[in-house]
């Protein structure tokens, strides 16, 4: 495709999108949380696309070369999440140990079974090469692999709600939603989430090696420069990473968490129930916060949310040159798919996924996100490590 | 084209009571205050705005600026009991909000005032009818006239008000219910769930997990869906002579007490506050409603359409 041509679409995709949130803004009282989705959800595209904000990448970057700046970013962003969170949480709650949680914080139960559910979204993610939100942002730049992961994650979420009533039961019932600000209030949760991120960053930066630096391109004018920073380089890890923290912060205050397990979740429901197959009742499910999957309408905030950021993520790899569709190989089709599904049940049993449970989690205080986070982090490393052996 | 229209009722109704609004510099004494009326008593300390929502995280997102949040699931219910708030508690609540024995309360909330009609039961079971006030419209007309929002908690300086005597009378018991489905009592049993439910097509609305175990209604219940009294566009009460007629048509005109039920008791509300506060009759809300009565062993039904339980 030439340069000119991928410019102009890439220009028709955001007037496009700039269109359907002037319209969207426009609806009825009920439906006002969509105009600010779609745009939550174009602006995460853009930072993913832009600063390849991909867990496993940035796992893999760190365990195969000890590039650091991809894990970091990942600390930086729970950190100017944490800070934002902090400042919406003590203005709607300021006394957050009242015995109630945050309104509407992805707080989950923590337990057993989120632990397993971290440690098999892990594995899927090592197997399908992202998690949801990547294989998200990559559908935008055209990856073979994509298409298939998400096919898959929805067979994960079926299998998720199938193994649900059981699971429940079990385990989830008697799990404890543990709000660390109700324990510790605001300010010692802060310094302990600070404490801990920036033991770990220490950790991270102590054994990691920056790569080369990169020779600057030769460019013509700094206006020139500007924009080769900002539309053909990737941008530094760090300021997605940041920027992720900011825009969570926005989601949450405006719309709800950040996620982008929901809308698929609940596809994958409504095609189950529509099949006759999903459990006439899933126990506690619905009362619980989270990437919360529902079977009334095809046109919900999060389906919104992330058909912007695949188009935005379109658009942004078009112009950087980085939107390059290929036909998808035997081995990438099968390894989509069986990622997927354990990406999809991961997700669903965790109730969301690195987005929804482990960004948009740790960042509330919630306990479940830190388990997500060691658990998938696991997972994902044992998987690495089984795969080079092979 | 719709929504001028609303615009245009909201502003009828708006100029009504802007008219005793500006009679009264103290809060009006009318169960129904309009947006403009709250606007103008934004910042009167002896109003105190309280949101009474059904959906979680809408009042953080958003509310009218200064006003309180009550949760019903946590503040307004006992949570061990099947029960209403217990007067002690209730009175705790309504000292951190502030309220005093000169405060007027006036409550608000999402889905037509549905659990703000439930809150205002409750503020009148506990003997502060004449302090609370409704919010003609709720959420919705406050937000279709645009008018702005804040998201910041507000905060008080509580009080130590001591609660006056309750009117338990205006709680229906369970045993009133079935004297009335008797005939031994003289009084009308008023059922504002969907006609699907009160026919007995379906045991619980698609998607409600609190059922009864036989469908149908209390025998000689008449069939009036709450909806109906509100108009769905501004979310408002229709107009007096309208709600008269739409009772009177079913031979609800005041004449006989009325109990008025639905499924756990919170939608009944809202047509025992059009039923007492607007029309003035006299009326109780059934808050075990159809939850209780249906499963109570020995209360008698009618179930028009046949269903029967049979466990699925």
């Amino acid at each position: 495709m030439s340069r000119s041509l991928s410019v102009v679409i890439a220009v028709v995709v955001v007037l496009s999108l700039a269109f359907a949130n002037a319209a969207l803004a426009g609806s009825a009282v009920e439906n006002r949380q969509l105009a600010p989705s779609l745009a939550h959800g174009a602006i995460f595209g853009v930072i993913l696309q832009r600063s390849r904000f991909c867990f496993l990448c940035n796992l893999r970057d760190y365990f195969d070369n000890r590039d650091p700046r991809g894990l970091v970013a990942i600390l930086l962003a729970i950190a100017v999440g944490s800070l934002g969170y902090h400042v919406v949480l003590s203005t709607w709650l300021p006394n957050p140990m009242g015995g109630r949680l945050a309104p509407d914080a992805h707080i989950g139960p923590v337990g057993p079974v989120l632990a397993l559910a971290g440690f098999i979204f892990g594995v899927g993610m090592t197997i399908s090469g992202s998690c949801v939100s990547g294989h998200l942002y990559r559908l935008g730049e055209g990856s073979p692999t994509a298409p298939f992961a998400l096919v898959g994650t929805a067979f994960g979420f079926a299998l998720g709600f199938l193994t649900w009533n059981p699971l429940y039961v079990s385990s989830i019932s008697t799990a404890p939603l543990i709000w660390l600000p109700a324990q510790l209030g605001y300010s010692r949760w802060l310094a302990l989430q600070f404490l801990v991120l920036a033991a770990f960053a220490g950790l991270i930066g102590w054994y990691g090696r920056l790569p080369q630096a990169q020779p600057l391109l030769p460019t013509t004018t700094p206006v020139h420069h500007a924009l080769h920073k900002i539309f053909i380089e990737r941008w530094p890890a760090s300021v997605g990473g940041a920027a992720v923290g900011v825009l969570a912060t926005v989601a949450y205050f405006q719309v709800k968490p950040l996620g982008v397990t929901a809308a698929v979740g609940g596809y994958a429901r409504t095609l189950l129930a529509s099949a006759g197959q999903l459990p006439q009742t899933l126990h506690g499910l619905d009362g619980f916060a989270g990437c919360r999957t529902s079977i009334d309408t095809l046109l919900t905030p999060n389906a919104v949310f992330v058909l912007g950021l695949i188009a935005a993520s379109f658009s942004s790899a078009l112009i950087a040159g980085q939107f390059q569709p290929a036909l998808p190989a035997p081995r990438q089709i099968v390894k989509g798919l069986g990622g997927g599904v354990l990406l999809g049940w991961g997700a669903m049993t965790a109730l969301g996924c690195t987005v929804g449970t482990l960004l948009s989690g740790t960042m509330a205080g919630a306990a479940s996100g830190w388990v997500f986070l060691f658990t998938s982090a696991t997972g994902t490393l044992a998987a690495l490590a089984i795969k080079r052996r092979l | 084209m719709k929504f001028a229209r609303s615009l245009n009722v909201a502003a009828i109704i708006g100029a009504t009571f802007s008219l005793v609004a500006a009679a009264h510099a103290a809060p009006a004494k009318e169960p129904l205050v309009t947006h403009e009326w709250v606007q103008k008593n934004l910042e009167n300390p002896k109003v105190r705005v309280i949101e009474v929502s059904v959906d979680t995280g809408v009042y953080e997102r958003g509310h009218i600026p200064g006003a309180l949040n009550f949760n019903w699931h946590n503040d307004l219910v006992d949570k061990v009991n099947r029960d209403i708030v217990s007067k002690a508690n209730f009175e705790k609540l309504i000292q951190s909000a502030g309220v005093d024995k000169d405060t007027t309360v006036v409550l608000y909330g999402d889905n037509n005032n549905w659990f703000a009609a439930w809150g205002a039961w409750i503020f009148h079971t506990y003997g502060l009818g004449d302090q609370v006030r409704l919010l003609d419209g709720g959420r919705k007309i406050w937000e279709l006239n645009k008018l702005p929002v804040d998201t910041k908690a507000a905060s008080v300086k509580a009080t130590e008000f001591k609660l006056p005597d309750g009117k338990p009378n205006l709680r229906a018991r369970l045993a009133d219910v079935i004297a009335a489905a008797d005939k031994k009592a003289d009084v009308q049993l008023l059922d504002i769930r969907s006609p699907d439910e009160y026919q007995g097509k379906i045991f619980a609305p698609e998607g409600v997990k609190e059922l009864s175990v036989r469908a149908g209604h209390v025998p000689g219940a008449i069939n009036i869906p709450w909806g109906k009294n509100v108009n769905q566009e501004t979310g408002a009460f229709k107009s007096v002579e309208e709600l008269k007629k739409l009772y009177s048509d079913a031979a609800i005109d005041g004449k006989k007490p009325v109990i008025a039920y639905c499924r756990i008791g919170e939608r009944s509300s809202l047509s025992w506050f059009v039923l007492t506060q607007l029309l003035g009759y006299d009326a109780k809300n059934y808050d075990g409603s159809w939850t209780e009565y249906g499963n109570s062993v020995g209360a008698p039904i009618a179930n028009l359409a046949g269903t029967v339980w049979t466990g699925k």
